[in-house]
């Protein structure tokens, strides 16, 4: 049981790690807080299915389609609503929240509801790693989620869009000074991330049933995931995927399931108490201020 | 004298600022109708949402034959409906008092045909019921605490009644199926999982003492807060220790994600339990023959089509040409349909809708229903058990090729017996 634990451990970490990358981007990387990410995520499943089942587009077709749509959604919440409040931290998760939260329960109230709403999956089958078996969908989870990570990182390292995504939230008035449109950079990461959620949707929402509630637990550990690790540093959030994906799993494992919510929760909390810029967070205004 | 003739003024005054309300209350006009309230999660929960068209659905049957006859005066139905909103994660219990207030004070209704669904909500609204003496009943909540109260405080609490199956009922059907796999099979071992919320621990309790009596081996037991969606953990447990009977208690939408996870990690264990999607008569055509063998339960024989109880056929063949589909959820559906029959049928024999002659005659109710007999017991909850010509009855049935739910508990009314799912072998 022990290497079992270890083998899913580490699939709930790259599990994590990809449902996370869209958010760090966003409020790690860029600054811009979006806390509508789980509602997004959950927009984007949505779509795929509406398209797939109602619609009968082909169902790669739908999903790029949902995820260009999650995109310009995002691109669009942040244009309208979050440009207004930029700079106010507070009021922009507010604002974010609150529209994530008109996006889960406007599904819930329009009765997407119940088990149909589940999305096929991209390959069948067990294998054996060890004694364990694994679902071939989550295997192919985790080579989406290492390629994906890949990409974020060469992305901000290596591309102009990139590296304006890492100046505005660095320095918003130099970046400003050396030509780069914060406002255009921030609406164009707010999109690329909320792109990364649908992207992860795809992938992961397969393995069980597109549900309101999902949204929530996925921004929750997203948040998580990023404090923790630290905003600004895409190694950081890596990181504390691993550190909570199988601190989540050792205490399914031995504990019990019904635990395994606080475990982000205290995560977040321990880490604001013991070292609050995260662990390899590069904002040392924070700690100087604590 | 003078103070005599004040003093029975006085007290005549008194009388009727006491009793007018009530008996204003307990007198309809001719065509006023009688009121019953639906307050339940409609927007969120399947169950709910069927509950308040079932009860439209009895109401309509009644108005066609005239409505409620009170003292030869014949009174339409009406049914005032809220949302409760109670079932969903992080609403407050005090927001699905607000919307069963609302039906009793702005909507005045005469009783509550179907009350909030999550336990949590419905004990915090019996005590509305007794504030407000307003009839309610019960038909998705499972709490044994709801009797335990009325039985401990009759008199505040005696509005309140059950018409659903309350958890003990639900453990009951999960034990007659292990009860059975144990017999035929020898099983001997089981691992139960279960939904963190109060039914299902109170079911899984009663269970999980059930098979330490019987000499069963409890594997191990997990519990699962609403909206887990991985249940791999438990499922290398169960297998690593080698249950042979996986005992799953939920009502989410996520538990399907269970059976996704077991057939993955091939886990050689009979599923004997309740999750709600299994129920669904499209189960099969969703999960495929990854569910063939999964032994499940529909809490209310109403639910399902019982060819050994023809009034749920005619029943199901009217909820499919009023509303275009079939019943998909196992529990509170039928009961919702048989309690607005049975406070009808209560109001005709009290010849009121004074709360107080209601409850007397609720009591007296022994009714014919969907579900079977239908009375009830002192504690103010409908009887169950395996004779539907003796009490309400709860089913078991069984996945099996090419994708039927057959019944196979209890006897009286099976249509099948309980076959091994493919690749498991007896023990003995």
């Amino acid at each position: 049981m022990f290497q079992g634990m270890l083998i899913y451990g580490l699939i709930n970490s790259v599990i994590l790690a990809l449902v996370t990358l869209g958010f760090n981007l966003t409020f790690g990387i860029s600054g811009v807080a979006n806390f509508g990410y789980g509602g997004l995520y959950i927009l984007a499943g949505y779509t795929i299915w509406i398209l797939f089942n109602l619609l009968k587009i082909p169902y790669l077709v739908a999903i790029v389609l949902s995820i260009l749509f999650t995109a310009f959604i995002g691109g669009l919440m942040y244009r309208f609503i979050l440009l207004r409040l930029r700079g106010l931290t507070n009021l922009e998760v507010i604002a974010s929240l609150a529209v994530g939260v008109i996006i889960l329960e406007m599904f819930r109230v329009a009765g997407f509801i119940g088990f149909e709403y589940t999305l096929p999956g991209f390959i069948s089958g067990s294998v054996p790693i060890g004694e364990t078996l694994v679902d071939a969908q989550r295997l192919f989870i985790v080579g989406i989620g290492m390629v994906l990570a890949l990409f974020l990182w060469i992305f901000t390292r290596y591309t102009k869009t990139g590296l304006a995504f890492r100046g505005i939230a660095q320095e918003e008035r130099t970046a400003l000074v050396l030509g780069i449109n914060s406002d255009k950079m921030a609406t164009l990461s707010v999109a690329f991330g909320s792109g990364l959620a649908a992207i992860a949707a795809a992938v992961i929402l397969p393995l069980g049933i597109i549900a309101g509630e999902g949204g929530y637990t996925v921004l929750l550990n997203a948040v998580a995931v990023c404090i923790v690790g630290g905003l600004g540093s895409p190694g950081g959030a890596v990181v504390a995927s691993f550190i909570i994906g199988y601190a989540q799993t050792f205490t399914a494992t031995y504990l019990g399931s019904h635990w395994t919510m606080i475990v982000s929760l205290l995560a977040i909390i321990l880490i604001l108490v013991i070292k609050p810029s995260g662990l390899y967070g590069k904002q040392k205004e924070i700690e100087e201020k604590v | 004298m003078k103070q005599k003739v004040i003093l029975m003024v006085g007290f005549f005054v008194l009388g009727i600022f006491f009793t007018f309300p009530h008996s204003a209350y307990a007198q309809l006009k001719p065509g006023e109708p009688v009121i019953l309230g639906v307050t339940a999660p409609f927007a969120a929960q399947l169950e709910s949402a069927d509950a308040l068209k079932v009860a439209t659905m009895a109401l309509e049957e009644i108005n066609a034959k005239g409505g409620v006859s009170i003292k030869g005066v014949k009174h339409p139905l009406k049914i005032e409906s809220q949302d409760t909103r109670d079932i969903l994660p992080g609403v407050p219990v005090s927001e699905a008092l607000l919307a069963v207030e609302k039906v009793i004070l702005e909507k005045k209704a005469h009783a509550i045909a179907v009350g909030p669904s999550r336990s949590e909500a419905f004990l915090a609204s019996m005590d509305l019921a007794a504030k407000y003496k307003v009839p309610m009943m019960a038909c998705h909540s499972m709490t044994p605490v709801v009797a335990k109260k009325i039985s401990e405080e009759y008199n505040k609490y005696k509005y309140v009644f059950r018409v659903g199956i309350n958890s003990m009922h639900m453990a009951g059907i999960v034990t007659g199926m292990a009860a059975f796999l144990n017999k035929e099979f020898g099983f001997k071992k089981a691992y139960l999982m279960v939904q963190d919320v109060l039914w299902s621990r109170a079911s899984s309790a009663f269970v999980e003492s059930w098979l330490q009596k019987e000499g069963w081996e409890v594997l191990g037991k997990d519990f699962f807060p609403t909206g887990a969606s991985d249940f791999s953990a438990s499922l290398m447990k169960a297998k690593s220790t080698g249950a042979q009977v996986v005992i799953p208690m939920f009502d989410m939408p996520e538990a399907g994600i269970l059976l996704k996870q077991r057939n993955a990690m091939k886990v050689q264990a009979v599923t004997a339990g309740n999750i709600v999607e299994l129920a669904h008569p499209e189960a099969w055509k969703m999960f495929g023959d990854q569910i063939e063998g999964c032994l499940n339960t529909i809490y209310e024989a109403g639910n399902i089509p019982v060819k050994a109880m023809p009034k749920t056929l005619i029943f199901h063949e009217a909820f499919r040409k009023r509303w275009g589909r079939e019943i998909t959820i196992q529990h509170g559906v039928a009961p919702a349909y048989d309690s607005v029959y049975i406070l009808a049928a209560a109001i005709e024999r009290a010849g009121s809708v004074d709360p107080d002659a209601l409850v007397i005659a609720l009591e007296k109710t022994d009714y014919a229903g969907v579900n079977g007999r239908m009375r009830f017991d002192k504690n103010h909850e409908i009887v169950y058990g395996v004779n539907p010509n003796e009490t309400a009855v709860n089913i078991g049935f069984q996945w099996q090729k090419p994708g039927k739910r057959v019944i196979v508990y209890p006897e009286t009314v099976a249509e099948g017996k309980i076959q091994l799912p493919p690749g498991m072998k007896p023990v003995k």
